[in-house]
């Protein structure tokens, strides 16, 4: 094959490229969103679109959910462990989504990877991920009890539906005719990303967008060295604690990172791995190290795999952070936050204009599941909410937003109501929830729901316990809690159920402030006052 | 005698464009803005306009005015203090919006401000269900309460917006009542009338920028139609949406948020026709004024549409052309910044002072500056005489710049250019390459007072071969103005499974838009013949949530009606999905009906060849300072006006014409085309 051989591309046409790469995928992932079913993928864009080059390397990520990238980055070495280049065909589609056997990060994130061809040559991979919200209600003791493991096989082969692989999937689904169409929305965008990067071979020569690739990975390379070394040399370390409602007790994560010139070093610490739905897989870890540290040393570093190159990450294995088979990995998010904190703790050490106090450190949310009345049907929604951001050098936090790992839509009240027999009752800003400072952290959210008929509901929630801490001397944020109408049962580990008209009511963890809250402009404290944004005292 | 007038109100400029319709006789005229109230200079354009092609302001027989009173307002927070009355429980969600973060990776982005503070938004008792039940009567007296309380904190306008309130708009219209009653003064609108679809936050925040711009507008346009009255027009005037189609000035005061896109498309509208008449049909227009350039990209002939957009952070559903805009322009200001850099913008001179050389006062040099220094722009004059210009003041205050940046003059105004060159460059990479396009396989349509001064160093940065620089590049918009239809959109959202059983219902919405369409054409007193109205609807899978529009056959709705949707539906699924999903059920959201009044257009007419010579078009000759020449040339200078079909000019030279001048670089020809249109290529 001469597909590895490299031509040198004159600036202007590897910008054109690198730019085509992203409106690729970023058009992969309109079509995903337009052509499903799912409130979760239809409406909050829980979803990624990627290009890889048949090594596996990303090319082009669309800016969707950085925690995505851990589903993507383990895919394609999966699916070349298990299937020889040679048997690829055109209109050959692997699905997967093991977090130990097919690369993925957690099971509702389903993969699918299309390799493209050019002229019968392999010349790269069109790949997405679809959250599917499904596999709820099932329990987290370890990876069998949390979903349907499938490794990378082949869902079509040479264009061909493999109807059993796919009966087979949909009967260990909760919702097997959303799973059905987001598959196929998942297929829409491959086949658009595949027709597009052809497109691109057919104009510019495979050699020359192939070699454009690999230029724009080493140009990511540059930038994440750059950005590097203008961080001051030495050892930073940070600790913090990771609570959630599986556990009782509060556990201690802690990183130690070294600048040493254009590279970095991060080396975490966590308790063993548990018999929870929150451990973290490697290559979670790695996508959460690789977004956290773009955001501190270049945040326009274009998202491919260069910039992996100058980090070096080690964790313990089989510990919470970097956990083994079969630990269960479901609610794995939440501690990637915390992840992401550590780093920003650790790096104000070094660079405090750069990094924000800590965020909310948590992915609140509620996933309800029931059966329909008259035809039995069930239905499964996940929402995820959003929290405060932490305050920065300069400014205040943003309030009511998704934070670092994730970036999903909310779902319309005018569609949450039409789709699910739930009403919403609430959805605002918590009043006093963002840390003090001379820049005021990010304020929490609150969602209050009424069911409408009888339920099954998983909460997950973080900062139960701790609080999201400040920079400088800002003072911390106030933390997520749950609060339910009178007569609801019990909640064991963030599961339980509900009647027709109980309440639930979520709140998010607010942010970290920054500096003093003595330094806090009157002008800020009095628009503060006005806005209702302080409790009064 | 009728004359049909087109004036694009600018930051800087004010442009007129005025038709024979029985000559074809085209007029163009130029006057400086005035940003406090710009109707003071539409007037005074249209006064001296009319009087200079010896017509009255009566003998007008159609007027067509595309304003930036809207977006300006909108980008610097110049709206009026508005208030908001929405659900109880819900009045953050104009802030919270779809609750994601506005950069994935830069965490020093902020979110827009919302524009009705925290202190300002009043939620109320009430509660409708998803089919427009009500669960909560409206609390009549919340509402009252608020409306004192917005009343007393000084608000302007008030938006209303409750949830399902265009399923059933009966509390919105309740409280819309009673806020008037108790501060009639206030503009008011709500979330159903606005924007009359679902997604709470996107429909609400469409009301709150309506809102925002009411007063704003309202004050505008009547100022303006008072001005037009005094001077003797009494045709009706009409006004620029984002959509490229015009609307009537009472409903443009009513909907100003459908406006403020008005000023670019009307740019994007006459590169359309440029288009048509070159054959020239892959273009990316390039409009560059005083203070902003505005870009668009053309594909086979065709602009693109959203029926919804994110405006200056503010999500807005009506529909406009997609257009980027971005702060660059004549008037921008080149300053050192902390790091020692030469920045070009976003700051402007405006129009008043403007830049140093019309020696009013400025010290900061804008591009216009380094163009004067550069001598690409006439030394001692602009505007055809009319406007004298000061290089020495140019010069002086480009050495002050030079001397910090420890360069030359010439140097640092060539820096300028290129600096304020990659900024459009970047422009144009939006609208071209971060949407797959290649800009090397189109060609610059250069407009506004500034574009042709730059097109060429512009495509010379992105690799563009054709540059088109229209024959009256300074009035594009202006000109377009008078190419553009009566345009109008009436949509329901109603849903329901398609189905034979549909005929009824879809008979019955469709006849409902058709009459909303009539009169709306009666009110802008279109004749029977030039109306047209084209029924499409939104379909979807059910389960999807975005919709494709088909067309709806003509004719009385039937089950072959619902049968050529359905097939419609699939064909189109299949193009853009790749698949269809046989038997699953397919479900119509939203009834559309658009309303086109078609206006009688100017009509161009082709120019006989008169072979490629061209020195009869020589007035004179300049030192043109060119970095790729090493420093002066001499360059002729030709006047645009006596320029012929098919006449030929090699490059360096220098193209003047009252609106505009057109730079031709070494190396380049530039060929007149049959409608006047010159084309710059590089061969």
């Amino acid at each position: 094959m001469n597909v590895t051989a490299t031509v040198t591309v004159d600036p202007i046409t590897v910008e054109v490229i690198g730019s085509s790469f992203a409106s690729i995928t970023e058009e992969m992932g309109e079509a995903l969103v337009k052509a499903s079913y799912s409130t979760n993928i239809k409406e909050r864009r829980d979803c990624s679109t990627a290009l890889f080059d048949i090594a596996g390397d990303t090319l082009c990520q669309a800016e969707h959910i950085p925690m995505h990238l851990g589903s993507f980055i383990g895919i394609i070495p999966h699916i070349l462990k298990r299937h020889p280049v040679a048997e690829m065909k055109p209109g050959d589609v692997f699905i997967g989504n093991d977090a130990y056997e097919g690369g993925g990060t957690h099971l509702p994130d389903i993969v699918l990877a299309e390799p493209i061809f050019h002229d019968g040559t392999m010349v790269a991979w069109a790949v997405n991920t679809a959250h599917h919200s499904d596999f709820a209600d099932r329990g987290h003791a370890h990876i069998y009890q949390e979903g349907l493991r499938i490794p990378p096989i082949r869902l079509y082969d040479g264009g061909v539906l493999m109807k059993d692989v796919q009966e087979l999937i949909l009967l260990n689904c909760q919702v097997p005719r959303e799973r059905l169409s987001d598959l196929r929305a998942q297929m829409a965008a491959n086949r658009l990303g595949v027709e597009r990067v052809r497109a691109l071979c057919d104009k510019y020569g495979r050699t020359t967008v192939l070699s454009a690739g690999k230029a724009l990975q080493d140009y990511a390379e540059r930038k994440m060295r750059a950005g590097i070394a203008s961080i001051p040399d030495g050892v930073y370390r940070f600790a913090d604690l990771f609570d959630n409602p599986e556990v009782e007790q509060p556990m201690e994560f802690s990183v130690e990172i070294t600048v040493a010139g254009e590279e970095m070093k991060l080396a975490f610490e966590s308790p063993p791995q548990a018999r929870a739905g929150f451990n973290m897989v490697y290559t979670a870890l790695l996508s959460t190290v690789y977004y956290a540290v773009k955001t501190v040393a270049d945040p326009t570093i274009p998202p491919n795999a260069g910039l992996a190159r100058p980090l070096t990450i080690t964790a313990t294995e089989g510990t919470v952070l970097n956990c083994l088979h079969p630990a269960a990995v479901n609610g794995r998010i939440a501690p990637c936050q915390r992840v992401v904190d550590l780093i920003h703790g650790a790096l104000a050490q070094a660079v405090p204009e750069r990094v924000i106090a800590a965020c909310s450190g948590a992915v609140a949310s509620a996933t309800f599941m029931g059966a329909r009345p008259g035809s039995g049907e069930l239905w499964v929604y996940l929402e995820t909410i959003g929290g405060g951001s932490g305050a920065r050098a300069t400014k205040d936090g943003l309030d009511g937003v998704h934070v670092h790992m994730t970036n999903t839509s909310n779902l319309p009240v005018e569609a949450l109501e039409v789709e699910y027999p739930l009403t919403l009752l609430r959805y605002e800003l918590v009043d006093g929830s963002g840390g003090q400072g001379r820049h005021r952290g990010g304020m929490g959210l609150r969602r209050v729901y009424r069911a409408e008929a009888p339920c099954r509901l998983n909460v997950d929630n973080s900062r139960l316990n701790s609080r999201p801490w400040g920079i400088a001397g800002g003072e911390s944020g106030q933390g997520g809690s749950f609060a339910f109408s009178d007569g609801v049962g019990p909640f064991v580990r963030g599961d339980g159920a509900l009647e027709a008209g109980q309440i639930v009511e979520i709140i998010t963890p607010g942010a970290g402030g920054y500096g003093p809250p003595s330094e806090r402009s009157a002008e800020d404290k009095a628009r503060d006052v006005a806005e209702g944004r302080l409790l009064p005292a | 005698m009728a004359w049909r007038i087109g004036i694009d109100s600018g930051g800087t400029f004010t442009d007129v464009c005025l038709f024979d319709d029985a000559t074809g006789e085209v007029a163009v005229w130029k006057v400086p803005s005035t940003p406090d109230d710009p109707s003071r200079a539409i007037a005074r354009g249209t006064q001296e306009g009319t009087e200079r092609v010896g017509a009255k302001p009566s003998e007008v027989a159609y007027f067509g005015h595309g304003t930036t009173v809207g977006t300006n307002a909108l980008i610097q927070h110049r709206g009026v203090k508005t208030g908001l009355i929405t659900t109880e429980g819900f009045r953050d969600l104009i802030e919270i919006g779809r609750q994601k973060r506005p950069d994935l990776y830069d965490l020093q982005v902020d979110k827009a401000p919302p524009l009705v503070t925290r202190d300002l938004r009043f939620g109320v008792s009430e509660r409708l269900r998803h089919d427009g039940s009500v669960e909560i009567p409206l609390d009549e007296e919340g509402v009252r309460v608020a409306a004192r309380a917005l009343k007393a904190a000084g608000v302007k306008a008030v938006a209303i917006g409750f949830l399902y309130g265009f399923v059933n708009p009966a509390h919105e219209q309740a409280a819309k009542r009673i806020v008037a009653e108790e501060f009639p003064e206030a503009f008011i609108c709500t979330s159903h009338e606005v924007a009359p679809e679902f997604r709470e936050y996107e429909r609400i925040s469409t009301a709150v920028v309506n809102a925002y711009l009411g007063p704003v507008m309202q004050g505008y346009i009547r100022r303006l139609a008072d001005r037009l009255m005094e001077l003797g027009v009494t045709t009706t005037p009409h006004l620029t949406q984002s959509n490229g189609g015009v609307i009537g000035f009472d409903m443009a005061a009513r909907l100003p948020v459908r406006t403020v896109l008005s000023g670019p498309s009307t740019g994007v509208v006459a590169a359309q026709a440029i288009g048509q008449m070159t054959g020239i049909e892959n273009l990316i227009t390039f409009d560059m004024g005083g203070t902003s350039s505005d870009v668009a990209l053309l594909r086979g002939g065709e602009a693109k549409f959203a029926s919804d957009a994110i405006v200056h952070g503010y999500p807005i559903k009506a529909p406009m052309l997609d257009i980027h805009t971005v702060g660059a322009g004549g008037g921008s200001l080149a300053a050192i910044d902390s790091g020692g850099l030469l920045k070009v913008g976003p700051r402007s001179a405006g129009a008043d002072p403007g830049p140093v050389c019309y020696g009013r006062g400025a010290t900061e040099p804008a591009v216009t500056d380094a163009n004067v220094v550069l001598q690409t722009l006439n030394p001692t004059h602009l505007l055809g005489g009319r406007m004298p210009i000061r290089q020495d003041l140019s010069k002086q205050a480009i050495g002050r710049l030079a001397d910090q940046l420890g360069l030359d003059v010439m140097a640092t105004a060539q820096g300028i250019i290129s600096v304020v060159t990659a900024n459009m460059a970047k422009a144009i990479r939006v609208v071209s390459v971060q949407r797959g396009h290649d800009p090397r396989d189109y060609a610059l349509v250069a407009f506004g007072g500034a574009g042709p001064l730059h097109a060429a160093r512009l495509a010379r940065e992105l690799e563009m071969k054709r540059i088109v620089v229209p024959r009256n590049p300074g009035i594009g918009c202006a000109l377009g103005l008078l190419l553009t239809d009566l345009r109008a959109n009436f949509a329901t959202t109603r849903l329901a499974t398609l189905g034979d059983g549909l005929v009824g219902a879809m008979t019955e919405a469709y006849a409902g838009l058709v009459a909303q369409g009539e009169h709306w054409f009666a009110e802008e007193k279109v004749a029977p013949n030039d109306r047209k109205l084209r029924r499409t609807a939104d379909l979807r899978y059910q389960g999807q949530n975005y919709e494709l529009s088909i067309d709806v056959p003509e004719g009385p709705i039937s089950s072959a009606t619902i049968a050529a949707l359905a097939d419609g539906f699939a064909e189109a699924h299949k193009r853009l999905y790749g698949f269809v999903a046989e038997g699953e059920a397919v479900q119509l959201v939203t009834y559309r009906v658009e309303a086109i009044g078609f206006v009688p257009k100017a009509e161009f007419r082709p120019q006989a060849d008169a072979g490629p010579e061209s020195d009869h078009a020589i007035i004179g000759s300049r030192e043109v300072w060119f970095p790729e020449a090493g420093g002066f040339v001499a360059c002729k200078i030709y006047d645009r006006d006596k320029l012929k079909s098919g006449n030929v000019i090699a490059g360096p030279a220098i193209i003047e014409q009252m609106d505009s001048t057109t730079v031709l670089l070494p190396g380049m020809i530039a060929t007149v085309e049959p409608y006047l249109n010159l084309i710059l290529e590089t061969p």
